[in-house]
């Protein structure tokens, strides 16, 4: 981390602190969205890390973004941090477009069963999103769509589709979006610059979750260590004892690699998305993710299975973000493919090139 | 140590048909199945089952049960799991307090409880954790004052499944001080659930549902005649009791609604290679468990006492249905949805939510091992 990176992580924390508490994240549960957080991180600026200051976002760039989603992980803050800053706000500002006002999301799943079509010089969009993030809790949903062979970019007000709720196991919303002939006029809509495509996107997304992943692993780590130091049994505390240490230390090993992945592929984005870091990442957070809540429940005893206790209100988001944006199977089986692809030769060096050369060097001067 | 594969008779599998044609009628095709333990209570299903005599079949005929063995049990348990049905409502007083209080209970509690739970008429939860007594269950704080007729009872039980919905619970409490030996002065105590100073608090379980609670007892009245067994001999009957507990089919069959409802909802022909592959190594497995815990079963009703084998194949049956939701999740591909979703789907979501309670619950994973080590260095 630079010292920015440091900064951003340290002033998040306290702001978290006080408004992603634990009965904040309980109350979330019941519209599906921290209101309350997302205000806050938009007052403080950090709503928009990594959205250049000239599409109205407070700068940096996408290492730092992951810093925030570290932080939102953390503290299981159920904010639309990814979707409306890394996916729709990035998407619009590499277009020259300003994000609109409100919360915005996007789907990666837009090709999927979505029709564009042309009208009046608008467009009219007819078909189904599914599990789109915080579509009930957004103004607008950012949908990347080729139109007569030209990639758009359409903002659609939520007020205009239909919405049917959905949840993920931490009930974070995940909905279902239909979009029944809505027709959109020509100023909404921007062409898409090249940069941004489907699979940039489902590449940001995936990090995204990877990066959120590191953060909540590294707070199960602090409260599975902190609750088996004081819980005692047999007259001592219960992290003397070797198999709960074996936990400790699982939990702890899973913990770091998922940081260190997230961190690598994180910095290496930076200058340009790369497939393999970016896969991997995801591969490695979302494996350590089902292993740690696992190790974790177990070392708390039932305490850990209550709705209150601070540690269900982490792997749950654990659960559900291990298969976001592409669970670590069907991430590992393209990257098997792509591999194959590549050939065997090509293996050994892809493996040993961990942060890029070239972006290290950044990494290092901005220290 | 020593597991020996068993056979059914041809009687025994008659008793699987009839379980099966029961659950055939009984069960509609758009039922909602559960996983396992967890599964609803449903107090007239229960009725039904005792009408069929299929509650504490062991219990001998004069207390209302059928003087069938462990084995005939073991097959009912595993029909019934195998589809999620909701057994909650008897399952504790069948699989644990009917045999405790035939095994250890006076004449009277006999004649009193036993009839009424083979005919599915009261329900009972299990009163032994505390808050700062779990794995080391000794220590419980729960203390009995002797009074004229009876006990004074003070103290707070956790993570009483069911409390709010069942009838009594079998507490285990403290009845006289420490004598140096922590496993002394411990006696069970057969609690009314609805007796004055008892409350009730539900404990929101992960998922957000009402599974579990705190019991906290004050100045609750308990009659002589309610303390189970001989006093102080308390933990000598919970030990007993929980080999009742380890083994059974409900340690390995808690996700198998998972498998079945993948199989149903996806087309032979359309299964990749990797769903096959683990289609075969999930059932593979199943068909092994099963007869290591059914071979306990066999050895139980031929006079054995396999407390070390049980603690082994608990270990092993809960990991497994563990591991069975990672192996599916891990060929499907699909974000989790508490709400809604294909049935398969609204079981995996279950099934994420409440897995890691199976190795909790009823003793956890590293408890049993240190006991299953210790009997393997024997
Ligand atoms: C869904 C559910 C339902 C339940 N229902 C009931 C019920 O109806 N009635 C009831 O009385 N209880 C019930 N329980 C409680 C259950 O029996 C306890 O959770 C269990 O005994 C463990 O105790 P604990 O939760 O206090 O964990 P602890 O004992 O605090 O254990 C925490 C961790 O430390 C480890 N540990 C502790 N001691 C040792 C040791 N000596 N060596 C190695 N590791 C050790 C444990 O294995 C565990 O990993 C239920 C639990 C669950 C999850």
């Amino acid at each position: 981390m630079n010292q920015d990176q440091s900064a951003i992580a340290s002033a998040l924390r306290a702001i978290l602190a006080d408004h992603s508490t634990q009965e904040s994240v309980i109350a979330a549960e019941g519209p599906g969205f921290a209101e309350e957080a997302w205000k806050v991180l938009g007052e403080g600026g950090f709503a928009s890390i990594s959205i250049p200051e000239s599409a109205g976002g407070s700068g940096g760039d996408l290492a730092d973004a992951c810093v925030v989603l570290h932080e939102v992980g953390r503290a299981a803050a159920a904010v639309p941090f990814a979707e409306h800053t890394l996916l729709a706000g990035w998407a619009l500002a590499e277009a020259g477009r300003a994000l609109p006002e409100g919360v915005s999301t996007m789907s990666t799943r837009s090709s999927e069963s979505l029709s564009v079509t042309a009208a009046d010089g608008g467009a009219v969009l007819d078909g189904v999103l599914t599990r789109v993030p915080w579509a009930s809790n957004a103004a607008q949903i950012v949908v990347l769509a080729d139109l007569d062979g030209a990639a758009q970019l359409i903002v659609v007000p939520t007020a205009s589709v239909t919405i049917e709720p959905g949840r993920n196991v931490a009930l974070e919303s995940r909905d279902l979006v239909r979009f029944d002939k809505v027709s959109v006029p020509a100023d909404a809509m921007v062409a898409a610059p090249a940069s941004v495509t489907a699979e940039a996107l489902e590449l940001r997304a995936a990090l995204s979750r990877a990066a959120l992943i590191s953060g909540a692993l590294e707070r199960v780590t602090e409260v599975t260590v902190r609750y088996t130091a004081e819980r005692e049994q047999f007259g001592r505390p219960i992290a003397r004892f070797q198999a709960v240490q074996r936990h400790l230390v699982r939990i702890a090993e899973q913990s770091v690699s998922a940081q260190m992945a997230v961190d690598a592929a994180a910095t290496n984005a930076v200058t340009g998305l790369d497939f393999f870091d970016i896969a991997s990442a995801k591969i490695v957070a979302s494996e350590a993710a089902g292993i740690v809540s696992a190790a974790s429940h177990q070392a708390h005893g039932a305490i850990g299975m209550t709705k209150e206790y601070e540690l269900g209100q982490l792997t749950r988001r654990l659960w559900s973000w291990r298969d976001e944006c592409g669970s670590e199977a069907s991430w590992s089986r393209r990257l098997g493919a792509h591999l194959a692809e590549e050939g065997a030769d090509a293996l050994w060096p892809r493996i040993t090139t961990g942060l890029a050369p070239e972006r290290r060097n950044e990494k290092v001067a901005g220290r | 140590m020593k597991f020996t594969p068993t056979v059914l008779t041809e009687e025994e599998e008659r008793l699987r048909d009839d379980v099966r044609e029961f659950l055939a009628a009984e069960l509609p095709p758009d039922f909602r199945p559960g996983l396992g333990m967890g599964a609803g209570a449903n107090r007239e299903f229960s009725k039904k089952l005792a009408a069929r005599g299929w509650l504490g079949m062991a219990v001998p005929k004069e207390y209302g049960g059928q003087a069938r063995t462990a084995v005939d049990r073991f097959i009912v348990t595993e029909e019934l799991l195998s589809r999620g049905a909701p057994l909650g409502a008897h399952f504790v007083a069948d699989r644990q307090t009917a045999p405790t209080i035939m095994k250890f209970g006076t004449e009277e509690q006999r004649r009193y409880f036993v009839p009424k739970i083979t005919a599915g008429e009261l329900a009972f939860s299990l009163g032994m954790s505390e808050p700062d007594s779990g794995s080391d269950l000794s220590s419980v704080r729960t203390a009995g004052t002797k009074v004229e007729g009876g006990w004074l009872l003070n103290g707070t039980k956790v993570w009483t499944s069911g409390a709010h919905q069942n009838d009594y619970f079998a507490v285990l409490c403290r009845t006289s001080p420490f004598d140096g030996d922590r496993h002394n002065g411990l006696s069970q105590l057969i609690v009314d659930l609805r007796a004055e100073g008892v409350t009730v608090n539900p404990i929101p379980f992960l998922d957000g549902g009402h599974h579990f609670n705190e019991v906290v007892l004050k100045d609750v009245f308990v009659p002589d005649d309610r303390v189970l067994g001989e006093l102080g001999s308390g933990w000598m009957q919970v030990t007993s009791e929980l080999a009742y507990e380890r083994s059974g089919p409900d340690r390995f069959l808690s996700t198998f609604g998972l498998l079945k409802y993948f199989l149903a909802e996806h087309e032979p022909s359309s299964l990749s290679s990797e769903q096959q592959r683990v289609v075969g190594q999930i059932t593979a497995r199943y068909w092994t468990i099963r007869q290591l815990s059914l071979s306990i079963a066999r050895t139980i009703d031929e006079g054995g006492a396999p407390a070390i084998e049980a603690a082994l194949v608990k270990d092993i049956g809960t990991k497994f249905e563990q591991q069975t939701i990672a192996l599916i999740r891990d060929v499907v591909d699909i974000e989790l949805d508490p709400h809604q979703g294909s049935m398969f789907e609204l079981l995996l979501a279950e099934a994420t939510l409440s897995g890691p309670s199976f190795t909790l619950r009823g003793g956890t994973t590293e408890v049993l091992r240190s006991v299953a080590s210790k009997g393997l260095a024997k």
